[in-house]
């Protein structure tokens, strides 16, 4: 395959700013019950100040400029029975020759921005700690890649992008991080090219149901003993209520994300709203900026295949196997986990064991589902312990250990 | 009380129609994955043609023109705990002055417009069939009724206000008929105020998903256990699970994060359209949808009183008053319709565990909008239970339909 690498700045028009200004002008509010707080959704004051703000004061050139320090490409990523999808992603290099490359993979409602805090540490060069290569792609249907026109693109196929990008990069051994979809991602990147490319894999979602007797014996008789800790009450607590409140996005962005995508294409206020309800709700009292909030949804409205493509994976996903989440097909590689207390879906670390080889475990007394953007010291610090001198998964990636000196073997 | 009642007429400003043109004009629509069909929800094919259509050629004033020719009304009723309520309603009565007062309650993503072919119907004076006066009201947060400012305004709340609102009438005792909430809703009035002012009800939409217990339904338990179901049962049962599994992402939304949803409804003529026209598909049986009559359908969500995003408010209300599944019996004589393409279809067994089943009636072909997409047959219904010689005759005093 050709190198077809561009290098990317993204440009959005004059005509397509002075149209989201339009429709903005043009909103319609719905009312709103008396001292509704959050309790029925993101609560009116909140989307009529970000709305009112997006409409003057929030300045999307000078946020594009910044985005735009950061080096963006774009390639042709081949997929089996799909054709070409045009990929867009980060690719910034560590002065490192031989830093660990990592692939950073986001989810929904996240997109490529959230590797941003962690770039600076990532790459940053020391001899205390690993120096990484960071590639954060924008998955197919997000940000500035295309969306597959076809019925059917599914996980592995997403995994197939992913691997086939680092592949293209040069990088024919890799690690992964991936928290969301891109934990789910992750996992069928490891158990598809597992050993072969990827060499080692970390979260901050892991996704587990109780251990099988079957699959897991010994995690399963301390399943059986073992009581839980008070922060893994806390987050039974704290999942539970997710599932009863926090999940209908879920249920009709997996049955029906047609009807929904209307919405999240026709209204910005419609867009804010969704979103915005998920950055609040999924992180740990993180103190939001009206213009840090409106540039996660304008990456959204701007976005190259339109936000309503975003929600597919939730039905290409869920219709084919609705128990794909919980699947845990074992690995030998070396896998690490970050618990995060107010990430949405909490599980047992026991549970969470048996999603592969954990080497590595940290548990967090700060943060949420948003953990790269929340906390990018301690996800950052989490990766650099994995992988550092000392660390359980240092040296996976054979001739880039992530520092400077004798071990440059190539 | 005073009388309150006040004559109602439709009548959008010009300035909210204009509003409507222009956002209309600057749609934005997503694309669409190919050979989707409606796997993935509303067909994109149908969007566009909608959307073109109500920019230009679906006239509005001309629909409004229609809706007023029903006599519509409106007045205060006062719901405990959230003062009075501006209600509009529909109220024909039928020139047989016995006729039997009946209440029909609509649901989401109904609204008062679905009793109108079933007016005539149902009004129509003939010695071979009863007559009724009906009052169609927009329920509180929907058509043209206000919608309550205070959180808790829940399944009692509305029944409250339907029976309220029958008192005011000057109906001491009347009859019910409603599908979707306006079957939960005619199943409370029943528990509330049946032998009361509440006579009867029948509904098209016999929710009852759960089979019977051997203590609570010891004769349908019985019955259950013993008979093996039909071939339409059996269908039921499985359009039962695709709505369950498919087709409930709307509610779950809705009875958890009302207000975010609404956000894209209020705003979003399109979102609203997608919304809405995909329960008048997936849930009718292959009804023949005129593009006119579906914009009607929604403009008058569009143009709904407390706007769009209050209607979904009932489902978060009812659920957070742990006002479901189980909804109280009562012994007033109840009936039902089976319609093949309703959402929720169960076996005989389980639907007569809703109540005191006196009639039943099984249908062919229709679907969860029975009211609109089948007049004929559900005015059939009704006419056979509450007829001469049916289980239902007489139940309100003096007004047995007929002079």
């Amino acid at each position: 395959m050709s190198d077809t690498e561009k290098a990317f700045q993204i440009n959005v028009s004059d005509a397509d700013i002075e149209f989201l200004h339009k429709k903005l002008e043009l909103t319609r509010f719905p009312d709103e019950l008396d001292e509704a707080g959050w309790n029925y959704g993101a609560p009116l004051a909140d989307v009529r100040r970000l709305v009112a703000r997006w409409k003057d004061g929030y300045d999307w050139r000078k946020v594009e400029a910044e985005i735009n320090a950061i080096p963006q490409f774009t390639r042709d990523i081949d997929v089996d029975g799909f054709g070409t999808l045009n990929i867009h992603y980060i690719h910034q290099k560590s002065s490192v020759a031989t830093a660990v490359p990592l692939l950073f993979v986001h989810g929904w409602p996240g997109h490529f921005l959230e590797v941003r805090k962690m770039l600076p540490i990532l790459t940053a060069a020391s001899p205390d700690h690993p120096s990484f290569h960071v590639v954060a792609l924008s998955l197919p249907g997000y940000g500035f890649s295309e969306a597959p026109k076809k019925k059917g693109f599914r996980g592995l196929q997403y995994a197939e992008v992913a691997n086939k990008l680092m592949l293209a990069l040069g990088y024919n051994e890799y690690v992964v991080q991936g928290g969301d979809w891109g934990y789910y991602i992750s996992k069928l990147i490891v158990a598809e090219y597992g050993t072969k490319t990827v060499k080692a894999w970390h979260t901050n979602m892991p996704v587990a149901g109780p251990p099988s007797v079957w699959t897991h014996p010994g995690q399963f008789l301390l399943f059986l003993v073992k009581p839980f800790t008070a922060a893994e009450r806390a987050g039974f607590g704290h999942s539970q209520t997710f599932q009863k409140k926090g999940n209908g996005y879920f249920m009709e962005q997996s049955t029906q994300p047609q009807t929904v995508g209307y919405s999240l294409a026709d209204s910005p206020a419609g867009l804010l709203a969704w979103i915005y309800e998920k950055l609040v709700r999924c992180t740990d009292s993180y103190a939001w900026e009206d213009d840090e909030v409106l540039t996660w949804i304008s990456v959204y409205w701007f976005s190259r295949a339109g936000p309503a493509a975003s929600v597919r994976i939730y039905y290409e996903v869920i219709q084919d196997d609705p128990g794909a989440l919980r699947m845990a097909k074992y690995s030998p590689i070396p896998l690490g986990l970050s618990f995060f207390p107010k990430e949405p879906v909490v599980v047992p670390r026991l549970w969470a064991r048996t999603l592969g080889n954990v080497v590595f475990e940290a548990e967090h007394e700060r943060g949420g589902h948003f953990a790269a953007h929340e906390r990018p010291e301690d996800l950052a610090g989490d990766l650099r312990k994995m992988f550092g001198k000392g660390g359980p998964a240092y040296g996976v990636v054979p001739g880039k250990d992530g520092y400077v000196g004798r071990d440059a073997r190539l | 009380m005073g009388d309150s009642e006040q004559p109602f007429t439709l009548s959008v400003s010009d300035a909210e129609l204009e509003a409507l043109q222009r956002k209309l004009e600057l749609a934005r629509l997503p694309d669409e994955v190919d050979g989707a069909g409606w796997d993935y929800g509303v067909p994109l094919a149908d969007v566009k043609r909608l959307l073109a259509r109500w920019q230009n050629g679906f006239d509005w004033r001309a629909a409004e023109a229609t809706v007023n020719k029903l006599p519509q009304f409106t007045r205060q009723v006062e719901v405990e705990g959230f003062g009075e309520l501006n209600i509009h309603y529909v109220h024909q009565k039928s020139t047989v002055k016995n006729a039997i007062p009946l209440l029909f309650v609509h649901g989401w993503p109904g609204h008062f417009l679905e009793v109108e072919k079933l007016l005539p119907l149902l009004t129509a004076a003939s010695p071979d069939h009863p007559s009724f006066h009906v009052v169609a009201l927009s329920l509180p947060c929907f058509g043209f009724s206000d919608a309550p400012a205070k959180p808790g305004f829940n399944g009692a709340k509305y029944v409250e206000t339907c029976n309220n609102l029958m008192l005011a009438l000057g109906y001491n005792e009347y009859v019910v008929q409603g599908g979707d909430w306006g079957s939960f809703i005619a199943r409370r009035l029943a528990s509330t105020y049946g032998n009361q002012s509440v006579k009867a009800f029948h509904t098209n939409f016999p929710n009852v998903q759960v089979p019977p217990s051997l203590w609570k339904n010891p004769q349908q338990f019985f019955a259950h256990a013993v008979t093996p179901y039909t071939a339409a049962e059996r269908a039921g049962i499985e359009r039962t699970q695709w709505f369950l599994t498919k087709g409930c992402g709307y509610s779950h939304e809705q009875k958890t994060q009302p207000q975010t949803l609404g956000y894209a409804l209020a705003d979003s003529p399109v979102a609203l359209l997608a919304w809405i026209y995909e329960k008048l598909v997936q849930w009718t049986d292959g009804y023949p949808w005129e593009d006119d009559e579906v914009l009607t359908w929604i403009s008058v969500y569009w143009f709904s009183k407390p706007g769009p995003a209050a209607s979904v408010r009932i489902y978060y209300e009812t659920v957070v008053s742990n006002e479901h599944p189980k909804i109280p019996t009562s012994t007033i004589p109840c009936g039902l319709s089976f319609f093949p393409k309703e959402i929720i279809v169960p076996p005989k067994t389980w639907a007569r565990t809703i109540g005191n089943v006196v009639f039943e009636s099984e249908h062919q072909s229709g679907g969860h909008f029975a009211a609109h997409e089948k007049p004929e047959e559900l005015a059939a219904d009704v006419r056979a239970m509450f007829g001469k010689g049916g289980p239902a005759f007489g139940v309100v005093s003096g007004r047995v339909g007929y002079d």
